[in-house]
């Protein structure tokens, strides 16, 4: 594990999120990235040199956390978008 | 949707608010559009509505924003376009026309009047080891905290010139993390020294210095090390972080905030052509602007930090101006009127500007930036070197030129990241009038079929 939820707090549903064909808890409401980075999975994308890129501005702005959606293979800004049960995306884009 | 809005205002923070709450309940066709789900901007950003967090964001300095968007979010006559990224503005015959990705698709919307608020972004620094996952801007860690109700780290480490990051420290450390420095590469007595030459300024925006030093109190409480005249030299690890080198010797860290002050989100404005000028110490391009902050461009007025980063007081108060104006310039206030409504948001606004600039010297990052070695990728999206960027500067050319021969700005963040580090060096050797980047579409990345099927 990488990171705490805040305890005490409610959230919303549990729920699962792929990465890269594994399960990843997280909670409704909750966006990818925070769900990924509580999941200890810190890597988001792979630059050119196939080396691992974290996410950054957690704004939308800065295009770092771009994960690949697996149904229509779209990348899409992790930290905008949020978890739903089943999504299902990788890291290797 | 109407086929064209009267107003259309991007940024659903305080200055998007302040301008809405000054249009609103006047028949006016208005929607507010925003990447958050729900509006707050970044200063408030809210957790999503499924979560339930008693007490959130109660400090004082909070109360005042939390107010207005409480009456913002109790309009019914404004349209909210959340999850919406605006791709492109543009002007057109009768007023602007926006491209925005919404989650049901690629849509275009026309307005007569466009007010931009876009807020800002934490500055990007390069230094050796700043792409490894586990740096993040100090401002995406404080996100984190205030709306996911996440810690995004074990162990985190913030570095940088900015007093935001004493605020951010001081709320993880309330939320159970930990904190395992806070490094302000200026020394102690150089920031002193210079809210001491302004003691008008300080003294009116007191609730914000005593919110400092409140936050100082808590991190000593917490043992948490708070350091001046302590530079971050390097980020190290493998695949992530695992610690930082710095003035203080070596530091374990899983996670490490940088925060050197904050630039302008100002790509709309750009885009549409609006006239532009350099924005505070820390780089980035602010809006120019008449008496009622309209830029350049028919139609397209700018408020909050677009036109130069300030606060979210300064942000309100340059929306309320904004938003008057736009009626004003609609027929529905007469200019007498309009003088008198604004006269105590241009008061407020005025003050809270002087005090950001007292802050922008504070907090000025000039010469206490890390140093980039040869690999440090600049341009992060397109992994381009520092030293391929030097190379490319010593041929001579523009911003442009350089972004041509490298391929630096190209990638999906539109040179966000990499022009103020680009300009930074071109200033170094005497090219500092460059005008940068010019801004192209998607301001937002956007994926080619999206766009098709759009038409």
């Amino acid at each position: 594990m990488s990171g705490t939820r805040i305890p005490g707090e409610t959230r919303g549903a549990a729920i699962t999120v792929i990465v890269d064909g594994a399960p990843v808890p997280a909670f409704a409401g909750e966006t990818l990235a925070t769900a990924m980075i509580a999941a200890d999975r810190t890597a988001f994308r792979h630059d050119t040199r196939r080396v691992a890129r974290g996410l950054f501005c957690n704004m939308g702005s800065c295009s770092e956390c771009l994960v690949t959606r697996v149904a229509d293979g779209r990348r899409i800004r992790a930290c905008l978008t949020e978890a739903a049960d089943g999504l299902e995306v990788r890291t290797d884009g | 949707m109407a086929d064209i809005l009267d107003v259309a205002i991007v940024g659903g923070g305080p200055a998007g608010q302040a301008a809405a709450l000054h249009l609103a309940g006047r028949g006016l066709d208005i929607a507010v559009i925003d990447e958050q789900p729900r509006p707050g901007g970044q200063i408030l950003r809210q957790p999503p509505a499924s979560f339930t967090v008693p007490g959130w964001l109660a400090g004082r300095g909070y109360a005042r924003l939390k107010h207005q968007l409480a009456r913002f979010e109790a309009l019914d006559d404004i349209r909210w376009l959340g999850g919406c990224s605006v791709l492109d503005l543009a002007p057109t015959m009768d007023g602007l026309s926006l491209l925005a990705a919404t989650p049901g698709g690629i849509s275009r919307i026309r307005a007569r009047h466009v007010l931009v608020a876009t807020g800002c972004q934490d500055l990007a620094v390069p230094l050796p080891g700043w792409t490894l996952p586990g740096v993040m801007s100090a401002g995406g860690i404080q996100a984190f905290v205030k709306s996911q109700r996440f810690i995004p780290g074990e162990r985190i480490l913030l570095a940088g010139t900015h007093p935001l990051q004493l605020i951010v420290a001081e709320q993880v450390v309330r939320a159970g993390g930990e904190v395992a420095a806070i490094l302000f590469a200026q020394p102690r007595a150089g920031m002193i020294a210079t809210a001491m030459r302004h003691p008008l300024i300080a003294l009116r925006r007191a609730p914000d210095l005593a919110a400092a030093a409140s936050a100082m109190a808590t991190l000593r409480r917490a043992g948490v090390p708070v350091r001046f005249g302590a530079p971050l030299h390097a980020i190290s690890g493998m695949d992530r972080v695992t610690g930082a080198v710095t003035g203080m010797g070596e530091i374990a860290c899983d996670t490490v905030g940088l925060c050197y002050g904050f630039v302008p989100q100002s790509a709309l404005p750009r885009m549409a052509g609006a006239r532009m000028h350099k924005a505070g110490p820390a780089g980035g391009w602010a809006c120019a602007h008449d008496h009622w902050l309209r830029s350049s461009v028919v139609g397209l007025s700018v408020a909050g930090e677009a036109l130069g980063v300030a606060g979210a007081a300064a942000a309100a108060a340059g929306g309320a101006i904004a938003g008057i104006g736009i009626a004003r310039d609609l027929g529905l206030f007469a200019p007498e009127q309009a003088e008198r409504m604004a006269r105590p948001h241009r008061h407020a606004f005025d003050t809270h500007r002087a005090f950001a600039a007292m802050l922008d010297s504070i907090a000025d990052p000039t010469g206490h930036l890390p140093r980039p070695d040869a690999e440090t990728l600049l341009c992060r999206c397109e992994d381009v070197s520092f030293e391929t960027i030097c190379g490319a500067i010593e041929q001579g050319g523009s911003a442009n030129a350089i972004k041509l021969a490298t391929r630096c700005g190209m990638g999906a963040c539109q040179g966000r990241n990499c022009e103020p580090a680009l300009l930074r060096l071109l200033g170094d050797v005497g090219r500092g009038d460059d005008p940068g980047f010019t801004a192209r579409f998607p301001a937002r990345p956007v994926a080619i079929g999206d766009l098709a099927e759009s038409g």
